[in-house]
């Protein structure tokens, strides 16, 4: 697929434009001045150790939680959870 | 010590105040503030929690220092069964199906929660005037915005409808309401409160924050949250800050400023000459002051805020009404998350997702997000640097004072440039405390990352000496 996705499309909210604000905040950004170091993994560094790993296991969730998913669902039918029409393209 | 919290304690152990007529009067005057920082109240949940403190210690039971303690939670944590709204249309209805660990550690504590706090929808806002629930309005003056996005919480705490509030801060949220409303809000370090539960908005910055009228509540409340968690694989094992640990400050011999913040016609020339009066006092105390060079304010907003966009648009990128959430049927599933997502996000939310977006996307994401990770390693490169000269960091909060409500709406830059000195502690993950001396909208203590303690201890210097 090579369609060019224009930022509504990508954002899936209908009629969005990219804002004036937000592009001077993206101005600065392209002109301001990086040093060419190689100092790139100051903020990466939460990574976690082998050792610390979670198990993987499965762990069934408590019934009032499940309950609650449910009742958080928008739309039932029937004893159904009903999601939307899937798009056949 | 002024702690609110070792005050109810000690009045709840002799018996001066039952638990249940505190939660009674604090949920009464939460109920009837016009303030707006209500989303929704945890009566009946409070008041049966009130009731079984009132019977341990009726039964001569021993209770612990947080049993019993009202607090607030921004409406953006997870608390099993409560509605959980961002203050946005999308989750008006959602209730949590789990509790948030750090909210969780405090239930264990006994602590009572009695509300769900008003703030910028999904944190998305410097003055809490983004949310459906109507502009959360400034303790000091009605007329004046709350700050945000954390804004709900700092009015709670400053008007004592609350003992303490739980905020969230991502690029300054806790910080800069606690300012505008004169009481204390902390960013911890990133990592040291596990976020597991908290709405993510920028998950690299995102923190949880303790929000209240003194550092010891603030100690408190903090010591109980923190900890390793393995739901959040960014958090780490940090040590109990203890009481009598933060009453010295004899260790912190520097203190730095950058001048930048100060040298400008952004900030207002009261704060101005009242944060270099601070720094005048500071140095009579026998302390060396130095000043800092630091990126300009254009370009710490700016960095934060690309990040943070692109953090956004992602995180957000789960809310489209399938499984939770207000879902407006369109002509398909494509159609049925457009439609859902317009007319249920706020027009702060969608710039943000859609800038997001716009900047991760082919063509951009070079020249714009590597470049802002750059730009924040640089940050925290500095911060680096300047810790190796210096043992905190003071600022001012904000560069002015809080605007009028309506103002901020209008204009989305100038709101950005608002944060100009709290985003930069953010990219730089470092443990940063607004104090409300020394300036209109208070001063902001940083320390170096994990040094959450140093900051707690200059505060408690700073009380003494301003």
């Amino acid at each position: 697929m090579s369609k060019i996705m224009t930022v509504d499309i990508l954002s899936s909210i209908k009629g969005a434009q990219p804002s004036e604000a937000v592009n001077k905040l993206f101005e600065v950004i392209k002109n301001a001045n990086t040093t060419n170091n190689n100092t790139f993994n100051h903020n990466h560094d939460h990574a976690v150790s082998l050792d610390h790993l979670r198990d993987d296991v499965v762990i069934d969730s408590p019934q009032i939680e499940k309950q609650i998913i449910i009742e958080n669902f928008p739309k039932e039918k029937n004893g159904f959870l009903v999601v939307s029409k899937v798009i056949e393209e | 010590m002024d702690s609110q919290i070792r005050k109810i304690h000690h009045q709840l152990v002799n018996k001066e105040i039952t638990c249940t007529d505190l939660v009674q009067e604090r949920l009464d005057a939460l109920k009837q503030n016009t303030n707006n920082t209500v989303n929704s109240l945890l009566d009946t949940s409070a008041l049966d929690l009130a009731a079984k403190v009132d019977a341990k210690i009726a039964n001569g039971d021993s209770i612990g220092l947080l049993e019993g303690i009202p607090f607030g939670i921004k409406d953006v944590y997870m608390v099993q069964g409560t509605y959980t709204t961002a203050s946005s249309d999308l989750l008006k209805n959602y209730k949590s199906a789990y509790t948030a660990t750090a909210i969780r550690k405090l239930l264990d504590a006994g602590a009572i929660p009695l509300v769900k706090e008003n703030c910028d929808s999904f944190g998305h806002g410097s003055s809490s005037e983004n949310t459906i629930f109507g502009a959360v309005k400034n303790a000091v003056n009605s007329n004046l915005v709350a700050g945000g996005s954390s804004g709900g919480s700092a009015v709670n705490v400053a008007k004592d409808y609350t003992v303490f509030s739980v905020g969230g801060d991502t690029g300054g949220s806790v910080r800069q309401p606690a300012g505008y409303n004169n009481v204390y809000g902390l960013k911890p370090t990133y990592g040291r409160i596990s976020r597991f539960g908290l709405m993510a908005y920028a998950s690299s910055t995102d923190c949880v924050g303790p929000i209240a009228k003194s550092i010891e509540d603030i100690r408190i409340v903090l010591n109980v949250m923190s900890g390793k968690d393995g739901k959040d694989q960014t958090t780490y094992a940090s040590a109990e800050i203890p009481q009598n640990g933060i009453l010295t400050s004899e260790d912190i011999k520097t203190v730095g400023y950058f001048k930048n913040f100060i040298e400008t016609d952004a900030i207002d020339s009261q704060i101005k000459s009242d944060f270099l009066a601070a720094i005048e006092k500071i140095k009579a105390k026998g302390i060396q002051v130095k000043a800092l060079d630091f990126f300009e304010s254009e370009t710490l907003v700016s960095t934060y805020y690309t990040l943070a966009m692109a953090e956004t648009a992602s995180n957000l990128s789960r809310l489209d009404g399938t499984n939770y959430g207000n879902r407006i049927e369109g002509d398909n599933l494509k159609d049925t998350y457009a439609v859902t997502r317009s007319e249920n996000f706020s027009e702060e939310t969608k710039r943000r997702i859609v800038g997001g977006n716009q900047l991760l996307s082919q063509g951009f994401s070079d020249e714009i997000y590597l470049k802002g990770l750059k730009l924040r390693d640089q940050i925290s490169e500095n911060f680096e640097n300047d810790f190796k000269e210096v043992d905190i960091i003071i600022s001012p909060v904000t560069p002015n004072t809080p605007p009028k409500i309506g103002e901020s709406l209008k204009d989305p830059l100038a709101m950005y440039l608002s944060d100009a000195y709290t985003v930069g502690f953010s990219l730089g993950q470092l443990p940063t405390l607004t104090v409300p001396k020394g300036t209109a909208t208070g001063l902001q203590i940083t320390a170096a990352k994990n040094n959450d303690e140093l900051v707690l201890k200059f505060a408690n210097f700073l009380k003494d000496t301003i």
